[in-house]
Protein backbone atom coordinates (compact mmCIF):
# COMPACT_ATOMS: atom_id res chain seq x y z
CA UNK A 1 0.00 0.00 0.00
CA UNK A 2 1.42 3.31 -0.98
CA UNK A 3 0.93 6.29 1.29
CA UNK A 4 0.14 8.50 -1.67
CA UNK A 5 -3.59 8.45 -2.42
CA UNK A 6 -2.89 8.55 -6.16
CA UNK A 7 -0.98 6.01 -8.20
CA UNK A 8 2.44 7.18 -9.36
CA UNK A 9 1.79 5.84 -12.85
CA UNK A 10 -1.24 8.10 -13.05
CA UNK A 11 0.85 11.15 -12.15
CA UNK A 12 3.21 10.34 -15.02
CA UNK A 13 0.32 9.91 -17.47
CA UNK A 14 -1.39 13.09 -16.32
CA UNK A 15 1.78 15.11 -16.92
CA UNK A 16 2.18 13.46 -20.33
CA UNK A 17 -1.40 14.40 -21.22
CA UNK A 18 -0.74 18.07 -20.49
CA UNK A 19 2.44 17.91 -22.57
CA UNK A 20 0.59 16.36 -25.51
CA UNK A 21 -2.15 18.99 -25.27
CA UNK A 22 0.43 21.80 -25.38
CA UNK A 23 2.27 20.19 -28.30
CA UNK A 24 -0.95 19.59 -30.26
CA UNK A 25 -1.81 23.26 -29.97
CA UNK A 26 1.64 24.77 -30.53
CA UNK A 27 2.82 22.64 -33.47
CA UNK A 28 2.57 24.59 -36.73
CA UNK A 29 1.86 21.67 -39.03
CA UNK A 30 -1.88 21.06 -38.78
CA UNK A 31 -1.61 17.42 -39.87
CA UNK A 32 0.92 16.90 -37.09
CA UNK A 33 -1.44 18.59 -34.63
CA UNK A 34 -4.19 16.14 -35.59
CA UNK A 35 -1.91 13.15 -35.01
CA UNK A 36 -0.59 14.46 -31.67
CA UNK A 37 -4.18 15.04 -30.65
CA UNK A 38 -4.86 11.36 -31.39
CA UNK A 39 -1.95 10.42 -29.14
CA UNK A 40 -3.35 12.75 -26.47
CA UNK A 41 -6.68 10.93 -26.62
CA UNK A 42 -4.94 7.60 -26.28
CA UNK A 43 -3.03 8.73 -23.15
CA UNK A 44 -6.33 9.99 -21.75
CA UNK A 45 -7.90 6.59 -22.38
CA UNK A 46 -5.07 4.90 -20.41
CA UNK A 47 -5.75 7.22 -17.45
CA UNK A 48 -9.45 6.40 -17.49
CA UNK A 49 -8.75 2.68 -17.69
CA UNK A 50 -6.50 3.12 -14.64
CA UNK A 51 -9.36 4.73 -12.72
CA UNK A 52 -11.64 1.77 -13.41
CA UNK A 53 -13.66 3.40 -16.16
CA UNK A 54 -13.11 0.66 -18.74
CA UNK A 55 -16.17 1.43 -20.83
CA UNK A 56 -15.22 5.09 -21.09
CA UNK A 57 -11.64 4.17 -21.98
CA UNK A 58 -12.90 1.80 -24.67
CA UNK A 59 -15.11 4.51 -26.14
CA UNK A 60 -12.31 7.06 -26.07
CA UNK A 61 -9.91 4.63 -27.77
CA UNK A 62 -12.40 4.05 -30.57
CA UNK A 63 -13.75 7.58 -30.84
CA UNK A 64 -11.11 10.03 -29.65
CA UNK A 65 -7.98 8.29 -30.84
CA UNK A 66 -9.61 6.76 -33.91
CA UNK A 67 -12.55 8.40 -35.59
CA UNK A 68 -12.08 12.03 -34.52
CA UNK A 69 -8.49 11.99 -35.78
CA UNK A 70 -9.80 10.70 -39.10
CA UNK A 71 -12.35 13.54 -39.20
CA UNK A 72 -9.68 16.19 -38.64
CA UNK A 73 -7.34 14.59 -41.18
CA UNK A 74 -10.06 14.35 -43.83
CA UNK A 75 -10.97 18.02 -43.34
CA UNK A 76 -7.31 19.00 -43.75
CA UNK A 77 -6.89 16.70 -46.73
CA UNK A 78 -9.83 18.25 -48.45
CA UNK A 79 -8.75 21.82 -47.96
CA UNK A 80 -5.04 21.31 -48.44
CA UNK A 81 -4.31 23.71 -45.59
CA UNK A 82 -1.59 21.82 -43.78
CA UNK A 83 0.54 24.63 -42.37
CA UNK A 84 -0.61 27.37 -40.08
CA UNK A 85 0.70 30.52 -41.79
CA UNK A 86 1.10 33.00 -38.93
CA UNK A 87 0.08 33.66 -35.36
CA UNK A 88 -1.69 36.56 -33.70
CA UNK A 89 -0.11 39.54 -31.96
CA UNK A 90 1.76 39.09 -28.69
CA UNK A 91 -0.33 41.69 -26.82
CA UNK A 92 -3.55 39.90 -27.76
CA UNK A 93 -2.13 36.56 -26.64
CA UNK A 94 -0.98 38.03 -23.33
CA UNK A 95 -4.41 39.53 -22.73
CA UNK A 96 -6.08 36.15 -23.37
CA UNK A 97 -3.44 34.54 -21.16
CA UNK A 98 -4.40 36.83 -18.27
CA UNK A 99 -8.12 36.15 -18.77
CA UNK A 100 -7.52 32.39 -18.82
CA UNK A 101 -5.27 32.54 -15.76
CA UNK A 102 -7.96 34.38 -13.80
CA UNK A 103 -10.53 31.77 -14.82
CA UNK A 104 -8.11 29.00 -13.83
CA UNK A 105 -7.39 30.68 -10.48
CA UNK A 106 -11.10 30.72 -9.66
CA UNK A 107 -11.37 27.04 -10.50
CA UNK A 108 -8.26 26.22 -8.44
CA UNK A 109 -9.59 28.17 -5.47
CA UNK A 110 -12.50 25.72 -5.30
CA UNK A 111 -10.06 22.80 -5.11
CA UNK A 112 -9.65 22.52 -1.31
CA UNK A 113 -13.40 21.97 -0.97
CA UNK A 114 -13.29 18.77 -2.99
CA UNK A 115 -13.51 15.40 -1.27
CA UNK A 116 -10.22 13.55 -1.38
CA UNK A 117 -9.54 11.68 -4.58
CA UNK A 118 -10.69 8.08 -4.35
CA UNK A 119 -12.91 8.57 -1.29
CA UNK A 120 -15.82 6.14 -1.49
CA UNK A 121 -17.99 8.19 0.89
CA UNK A 122 -17.98 11.38 -1.19
CA UNK A 123 -21.44 12.67 -2.18
CA UNK A 124 -21.04 11.49 -5.76
CA UNK A 125 -20.21 7.95 -4.74
CA UNK A 126 -22.48 7.58 -1.73
CA UNK A 127 -25.92 8.77 -2.87
CA UNK A 128 -27.36 7.32 -6.06
CA UNK A 129 -24.66 5.07 -7.50
CA UNK A 130 -24.83 2.29 -4.85
CA UNK A 131 -28.44 1.59 -5.82
CA UNK A 132 -27.34 0.65 -9.34
CA UNK A 133 -24.51 -1.55 -8.11
CA UNK A 134 -26.71 -3.36 -5.59
CA UNK A 135 -29.75 -3.92 -7.80
CA UNK A 136 -28.49 -4.51 -11.34
CA UNK A 137 -28.26 -8.30 -11.02
CA UNK A 138 -31.70 -8.69 -9.43
CA UNK A 139 -33.34 -6.25 -11.83
CA UNK A 140 -31.92 -7.22 -15.17
CA UNK A 141 -29.21 -9.91 -14.85
CA UNK A 142 -26.62 -7.55 -16.35
CA UNK A 143 -23.25 -7.81 -14.56
CA UNK A 144 -21.84 -4.79 -16.40
CA UNK A 145 -23.37 -2.03 -14.30
CA UNK A 146 -22.44 0.61 -16.87
CA UNK A 147 -24.55 -1.11 -19.53
CA UNK A 148 -27.58 -1.50 -17.30
CA UNK A 149 -27.44 2.14 -16.14
CA UNK A 150 -26.86 3.30 -19.72
CA UNK A 151 -29.72 1.49 -21.36
CA UNK A 152 -32.13 0.71 -18.54
CA UNK A 153 -32.02 2.96 -15.47
CA UNK A 154 -31.09 6.05 -17.45
CA UNK A 155 -32.54 5.04 -20.80
CA UNK A 156 -33.97 8.49 -21.48
CA UNK A 157 -30.50 10.02 -21.35
CA UNK A 158 -29.15 7.59 -23.88
CA UNK A 159 -32.17 7.95 -26.16
CA UNK A 160 -31.65 11.69 -26.32
CA UNK A 161 -27.86 11.37 -26.72
CA UNK A 162 -28.47 9.08 -29.69
CA UNK A 163 -30.87 11.68 -31.05
CA UNK A 164 -28.14 14.31 -30.68
CA UNK A 165 -25.81 12.19 -32.82
CA UNK A 166 -28.60 11.85 -35.37
CA UNK A 167 -29.22 15.62 -35.38
CA UNK A 168 -25.49 16.35 -35.70
CA UNK A 169 -25.44 14.07 -38.74
CA UNK A 170 -28.35 16.00 -40.30
CA UNK A 171 -26.64 19.30 -39.47
CA UNK A 172 -23.47 18.23 -41.28
CA UNK A 173 -25.56 17.19 -44.26
CA UNK A 174 -27.26 20.56 -44.42
CA UNK A 175 -23.95 22.41 -44.05
CA UNK A 176 -21.81 20.53 -46.55
CA UNK A 177 -23.88 18.51 -49.00
CA UNK A 178 -23.75 19.95 -52.51
CA UNK A 179 -26.17 18.82 -55.18
CA UNK A 180 -24.30 18.04 -58.39
CA UNK A 181 -27.18 19.24 -60.58
CA UNK A 182 -27.09 22.67 -58.97
CA UNK A 183 -23.32 22.81 -59.19
CA UNK A 184 -23.30 22.74 -62.99
CA UNK A 185 -25.38 25.87 -63.44
CA UNK A 186 -24.01 27.69 -60.40
CA UNK A 187 -20.48 28.43 -59.38
CA UNK A 188 -17.67 26.34 -60.86
CA UNK A 189 -16.40 23.41 -58.86
CA UNK A 190 -13.51 24.17 -56.52
CA UNK A 191 -10.09 23.49 -57.99
CA UNK A 192 -9.00 19.92 -57.26
CA UNK A 193 -6.49 19.70 -54.44
CA UNK A 194 -3.30 17.75 -55.11
CA UNK A 195 -3.80 14.49 -53.32
CA UNK A 196 -2.19 11.29 -52.32
CA UNK A 197 -4.26 8.32 -53.39
CA UNK A 198 -4.06 5.50 -50.85
CA UNK A 199 -6.01 3.31 -53.29
CA UNK A 200 -2.78 3.04 -55.30
CA UNK A 201 -0.99 1.29 -52.48
CA UNK A 202 -1.17 -2.49 -52.75
CA UNK A 203 -0.11 -2.97 -49.12
CA UNK A 204 -2.77 -0.67 -47.69
CA UNK A 205 -5.45 -2.24 -49.88
CA UNK A 206 -4.60 -5.85 -49.05
CA UNK A 207 -4.03 -5.17 -45.36
CA UNK A 208 -7.39 -3.47 -44.96
CA UNK A 209 -9.12 -6.19 -46.98
CA UNK A 210 -7.71 -8.66 -44.46
CA UNK A 211 -8.52 -6.56 -41.39
CA UNK A 212 -12.04 -5.35 -42.09
CA UNK A 213 -13.90 -8.68 -41.55
CA UNK A 214 -12.16 -9.19 -38.21
CA UNK A 215 -12.96 -5.62 -37.15
CA UNK A 216 -16.61 -6.11 -37.98
CA UNK A 217 -16.78 -9.48 -36.21
CA UNK A 218 -15.17 -7.91 -33.14
CA UNK A 219 -17.61 -5.00 -33.26
CA UNK A 220 -20.59 -7.35 -33.38
CA UNK A 221 -19.12 -9.21 -30.40
CA UNK A 222 -18.72 -5.90 -28.55
CA UNK A 223 -22.39 -5.03 -29.12
CA UNK A 224 -23.73 -8.48 -28.29
CA UNK A 225 -21.46 -9.05 -25.28
CA UNK A 226 -21.90 -5.57 -23.81
CA UNK A 227 -23.90 -7.04 -20.92
CA UNK A 228 -20.94 -9.01 -19.61
CA UNK A 229 -17.84 -7.09 -20.68
CA UNK A 230 -16.85 -3.52 -21.52
CA UNK A 231 -18.65 -2.46 -24.64
CA UNK A 232 -22.09 -1.88 -26.03
CA UNK A 233 -23.86 -0.05 -28.79
CA UNK A 234 -21.70 3.09 -28.79
CA UNK A 235 -18.34 1.32 -28.93
CA UNK A 236 -19.47 -1.41 -31.33
CA UNK A 237 -21.16 1.12 -33.59
CA UNK A 238 -18.05 3.26 -33.77
CA UNK A 239 -15.87 0.23 -34.59
CA UNK A 240 -18.31 -0.91 -37.31
CA UNK A 241 -18.31 2.61 -38.71
CA UNK A 242 -14.51 2.74 -38.56
CA UNK A 243 -14.24 -0.53 -40.49
CA UNK A 244 -16.25 0.92 -43.37
CA UNK A 245 -14.34 4.22 -43.16
CA UNK A 246 -11.15 2.16 -43.48
CA UNK A 247 -12.58 0.59 -46.65
CA UNK A 248 -13.46 4.04 -47.99
CA UNK A 249 -9.93 5.28 -47.34
CA UNK A 250 -8.04 2.29 -48.68
CA UNK A 251 -10.17 1.78 -51.80
CA UNK A 252 -12.25 4.80 -52.68
CA UNK A 253 -15.48 6.47 -51.75
CA UNK A 254 -17.23 5.23 -54.88
CA UNK A 255 -16.86 1.58 -53.98
CA UNK A 256 -18.29 2.25 -50.53
CA UNK A 257 -21.20 4.23 -51.94
CA UNK A 258 -21.97 1.41 -54.38
CA UNK A 259 -22.75 -0.81 -51.39
CA UNK A 260 -24.33 1.82 -49.18
CA UNK A 261 -26.08 4.48 -51.17
CA UNK A 262 -26.59 7.91 -49.67
CA UNK A 263 -30.28 7.25 -49.17
CA UNK A 264 -29.66 3.94 -47.41
CA UNK A 265 -27.14 5.58 -45.10
CA UNK A 266 -29.54 8.30 -43.99
CA UNK A 267 -32.44 5.88 -43.61
CA UNK A 268 -30.32 3.63 -41.40
CA UNK A 269 -29.14 6.57 -39.25
CA UNK A 270 -32.81 7.32 -38.60
CA UNK A 271 -33.68 3.62 -38.23
CA UNK A 272 -31.42 3.23 -35.18
CA UNK A 273 -33.11 6.06 -33.28
CA UNK A 274 -36.46 4.73 -34.44
CA UNK A 275 -35.70 1.25 -33.08
CA UNK A 276 -34.77 2.75 -29.72
CA UNK A 277 -37.91 4.89 -29.54
CA UNK A 278 -40.08 2.03 -30.80
CA UNK A 279 -38.88 -0.28 -28.01
CA UNK A 280 -39.92 2.44 -25.57
CA UNK A 281 -43.34 2.75 -27.22
CA UNK A 282 -43.80 -1.02 -27.19
CA UNK A 283 -43.33 -0.92 -23.42
CA UNK A 284 -46.16 1.62 -23.23
CA UNK A 285 -48.42 -0.60 -25.34
CA UNK A 286 -47.75 -3.48 -22.95
CA UNK A 287 -48.96 -1.36 -20.05
CA UNK A 288 -45.73 0.01 -18.61
CA UNK A 289 -43.93 3.32 -18.62
CA UNK A 290 -41.85 4.51 -21.56
CA UNK A 291 -38.65 2.42 -21.81
CA UNK A 292 -39.71 0.14 -18.93
CA UNK A 293 -38.52 -3.07 -20.58
CA UNK A 294 -39.90 -5.28 -17.81
CA UNK A 295 -43.33 -5.11 -19.42
CA UNK A 296 -42.02 -6.73 -22.61
CA UNK A 297 -41.95 -10.10 -20.84
CA UNK A 298 -44.95 -11.38 -22.78
CA UNK A 299 -43.26 -10.96 -26.18
CA UNK A 300 -39.63 -11.53 -25.18
CA UNK A 301 -38.44 -14.85 -23.70
CA UNK A 302 -37.98 -15.15 -19.95
CA UNK A 303 -39.36 -13.49 -16.87
CA UNK A 304 -39.42 -9.75 -16.14
CA UNK A 305 -35.71 -9.54 -15.34
CA UNK A 306 -34.67 -11.37 -18.51
CA UNK A 307 -37.05 -9.18 -20.53
CA UNK A 308 -35.17 -6.17 -19.24
CA UNK A 309 -31.90 -7.78 -20.27
CA UNK A 310 -33.23 -8.42 -23.78
CA UNK A 311 -34.71 -4.93 -23.95
CA UNK A 312 -31.25 -3.52 -23.21
CA UNK A 313 -29.84 -5.58 -26.08
CA UNK A 314 -32.50 -4.29 -28.53
CA UNK A 315 -31.80 -0.72 -27.50
CA UNK A 316 -28.04 -1.20 -27.80
CA UNK A 317 -28.52 -2.50 -31.34
CA UNK A 318 -30.48 0.66 -32.17
CA UNK A 319 -27.70 2.83 -30.72
CA UNK A 320 -25.11 0.81 -32.66
CA UNK A 321 -26.92 1.28 -35.99
CA UNK A 322 -27.29 5.04 -35.53
CA UNK A 323 -23.72 5.58 -34.38
CA UNK A 324 -22.24 3.37 -37.12
CA UNK A 325 -24.01 5.01 -40.03
CA UNK A 326 -23.75 8.56 -38.71
CA UNK A 327 -19.97 8.12 -38.36
CA UNK A 328 -19.82 6.92 -41.98
CA UNK A 329 -22.08 9.73 -43.23
CA UNK A 330 -20.06 12.38 -41.37
CA UNK A 331 -16.82 10.96 -42.77
CA UNK A 332 -18.12 10.90 -46.35
CA UNK A 333 -19.37 14.48 -46.09
CA UNK A 334 -16.10 15.76 -44.62
CA UNK A 335 -13.84 13.74 -46.92
CA UNK A 336 -15.60 14.56 -50.18
CA UNK A 337 -16.49 18.14 -49.31
CA UNK A 338 -20.15 17.27 -49.53
CA UNK A 339 -19.88 16.11 -53.15
CA UNK A 340 -20.03 12.36 -52.51
CA UNK A 341 -17.79 11.63 -55.48
CA UNK A 342 -14.22 11.15 -54.38
CA UNK A 343 -12.15 11.95 -51.36
CA UNK A 344 -9.77 10.59 -48.76
CA UNK B 1 0.76 20.84 -0.52
CA UNK B 2 -0.61 17.55 0.82
CA UNK B 3 -4.02 18.55 -0.43
CA UNK B 4 -2.58 19.50 -3.80
CA UNK B 5 -0.93 16.10 -4.30
CA UNK B 6 -4.05 14.29 -3.10
CA UNK B 7 -6.10 16.21 -5.63
CA UNK B 8 -3.53 16.17 -8.43
CA UNK B 9 -6.20 15.00 -10.89
CA UNK B 10 -8.25 18.11 -10.35
CA UNK B 11 -5.22 20.34 -10.85
CA UNK B 12 -4.65 18.66 -14.22
CA UNK B 13 -8.34 19.13 -15.03
CA UNK B 14 -8.02 22.87 -14.40
CA UNK B 15 -4.82 23.05 -16.47
CA UNK B 16 -6.44 21.19 -19.39
CA UNK B 17 -9.48 23.46 -19.25
CA UNK B 18 -7.20 26.51 -19.23
CA UNK B 19 -5.26 25.18 -22.23
CA UNK B 20 -8.50 24.50 -24.10
CA UNK B 21 -9.99 27.89 -23.27
CA UNK B 22 -6.77 29.69 -24.22
CA UNK B 23 -6.65 27.91 -27.54
CA UNK B 24 -10.31 28.65 -28.32
CA UNK B 25 -9.75 32.36 -27.61
CA UNK B 26 -6.19 33.06 -28.70
CA UNK B 27 -5.52 30.70 -31.60
CA UNK B 28 -6.29 32.21 -35.00
CA UNK B 29 -6.58 28.89 -36.79
CA UNK B 30 -10.03 27.30 -36.92
CA UNK B 31 -8.69 23.72 -36.78
CA UNK B 32 -6.65 24.60 -33.69
CA UNK B 33 -9.80 26.05 -32.16
CA UNK B 34 -11.62 22.76 -32.80
CA UNK B 35 -8.79 20.79 -31.17
CA UNK B 36 -8.85 23.22 -28.24
CA UNK B 37 -12.57 22.62 -27.84
CA UNK B 38 -11.96 18.86 -27.76
CA UNK B 39 -9.22 19.31 -25.12
CA UNK B 40 -11.54 21.41 -22.97
CA UNK B 41 -14.10 18.65 -23.27
CA UNK B 42 -11.70 15.86 -22.28
CA UNK B 43 -10.74 17.99 -19.27
CA UNK B 44 -14.35 17.93 -18.10
CA UNK B 45 -14.62 14.19 -18.79
CA UNK B 46 -11.46 13.60 -16.74
CA UNK B 47 -13.08 15.58 -13.91
CA UNK B 48 -16.18 13.38 -13.92
CA UNK B 49 -14.16 10.15 -14.05
CA UNK B 50 -11.95 11.44 -11.20
CA UNK B 51 -14.85 12.15 -8.86
CA UNK B 52 -16.28 8.70 -9.63
CA UNK B 53 -13.04 6.81 -8.98
CA UNK B 54 -12.57 4.98 -5.70
CA UNK B 55 -9.33 3.91 -4.11
CA UNK B 56 -8.68 0.17 -4.41
CA UNK B 57 -11.90 -0.36 -6.32
CA UNK B 58 -12.54 -2.77 -9.16
CA UNK B 59 -14.18 -1.99 -12.48
CA UNK B 60 -17.99 -1.84 -12.38
CA UNK B 61 -18.49 -5.30 -13.87
CA UNK B 62 -19.71 -7.76 -11.27
CA UNK B 63 -18.25 -11.21 -11.85
CA UNK B 64 -17.66 -14.19 -9.65
CA UNK B 65 -14.08 -14.32 -10.89
CA UNK B 66 -13.47 -10.98 -9.15
CA UNK B 67 -14.89 -12.45 -5.90
CA UNK B 68 -18.07 -10.44 -6.11
CA UNK B 69 -21.05 -11.88 -4.31
CA UNK B 70 -24.65 -11.14 -5.24
CA UNK B 71 -25.86 -8.78 -3.98
CA UNK B 72 -22.59 -6.89 -3.70
CA UNK B 73 -21.51 -6.78 -0.04
CA UNK B 74 -19.13 -3.83 -0.24
CA UNK B 75 -20.16 -1.05 -2.60
CA UNK B 76 -16.94 0.86 -1.98
CA UNK B 77 -15.02 -1.85 -3.87
CA UNK B 78 -16.81 -1.12 -7.15
CA UNK B 79 -16.06 2.06 -9.12
CA UNK B 80 -18.95 4.48 -9.60
CA UNK B 81 -20.83 3.51 -12.79
CA UNK B 82 -23.01 6.64 -12.91
CA UNK B 83 -20.32 9.19 -13.78
CA UNK B 84 -18.90 6.70 -16.27
CA UNK B 85 -22.07 6.34 -18.33
CA UNK B 86 -22.63 10.10 -18.36
CA UNK B 87 -19.16 10.54 -19.85
CA UNK B 88 -19.42 7.57 -22.21
CA UNK B 89 -22.32 9.19 -24.04
CA UNK B 90 -20.63 12.60 -23.80
CA UNK B 91 -17.63 11.28 -25.74
CA UNK B 92 -19.78 10.04 -28.64
CA UNK B 93 -21.80 13.24 -28.70
CA UNK B 94 -18.46 15.09 -28.54
CA UNK B 95 -17.21 13.49 -31.73
CA UNK B 96 -20.50 14.35 -33.47
CA UNK B 97 -20.21 18.00 -32.43
CA UNK B 98 -16.54 18.00 -33.48
CA UNK B 99 -17.79 16.83 -36.87
CA UNK B 100 -20.24 19.74 -37.04
CA UNK B 101 -17.47 22.19 -36.10
CA UNK B 102 -15.16 20.75 -38.77
CA UNK B 103 -17.96 20.90 -41.35
CA UNK B 104 -18.48 24.59 -40.57
CA UNK B 105 -14.73 25.21 -40.82
CA UNK B 106 -14.65 23.40 -44.16
CA UNK B 107 -17.54 25.49 -45.49
CA UNK B 108 -15.69 28.66 -44.40
CA UNK B 109 -12.59 27.40 -46.20
CA UNK B 110 -14.60 26.94 -49.39
CA UNK B 111 -15.61 30.61 -49.26
CA UNK B 112 -12.36 32.19 -48.13
CA UNK B 113 -9.66 29.55 -48.86
CA UNK B 114 -8.19 30.04 -45.44
CA UNK B 115 -8.53 28.73 -41.90
CA UNK B 116 -6.96 31.90 -40.51
CA UNK B 117 -9.33 34.18 -38.63
CA UNK B 118 -7.63 37.43 -39.68
CA UNK B 119 -7.60 36.50 -43.37
CA UNK B 120 -11.28 35.53 -43.21
CA UNK B 121 -12.16 38.88 -41.64
CA UNK B 122 -10.12 40.75 -44.27
CA UNK B 123 -11.94 38.82 -46.99
CA UNK B 124 -15.29 39.69 -45.43
CA UNK B 125 -14.51 43.42 -45.42
CA UNK B 126 -13.58 43.52 -49.11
Amino acid sequence: MSTLPIWQFDVLLLILVVLFAVVALSIRNLMGAAVVFGAYSFMMCLIWAGMGAVDVAFTEAAVGAGVSTVFVVSTLYNTGATVQPRTGGLAFKLFIGVVVTIAGAFLLSALPDFPEWGASDSPVNAKVAPYYILNTIADSHVPNVVTSVLADYRGFDTLLETTVVFIACIAIYSILRIDKAKLEVGEPAAAPVPRYDPGDSLIVRQASRFMVPFMQLFALYVIAHGHYSPGGGFQGGVILGASLILLAISFDLKSLLRQWSEKTLMLLVAAGVFLYAAVGLACMFMGGNYLDYGFLDSILPGEKDMARSHGILLVEIGVGITVMFSMIAIHINLASNGRFDRGL
Amino acid sequence: MEKLIANFNYVIVVILMMIGLWSMLAQKNLIKKCIGMAIFQTGIILFFISIGAKDNALIPILTEAANHTYPVSDVSKVANPLTQILMLTAIVVGVATLGVALALAQKIYQQHSSFDEDEILENERK
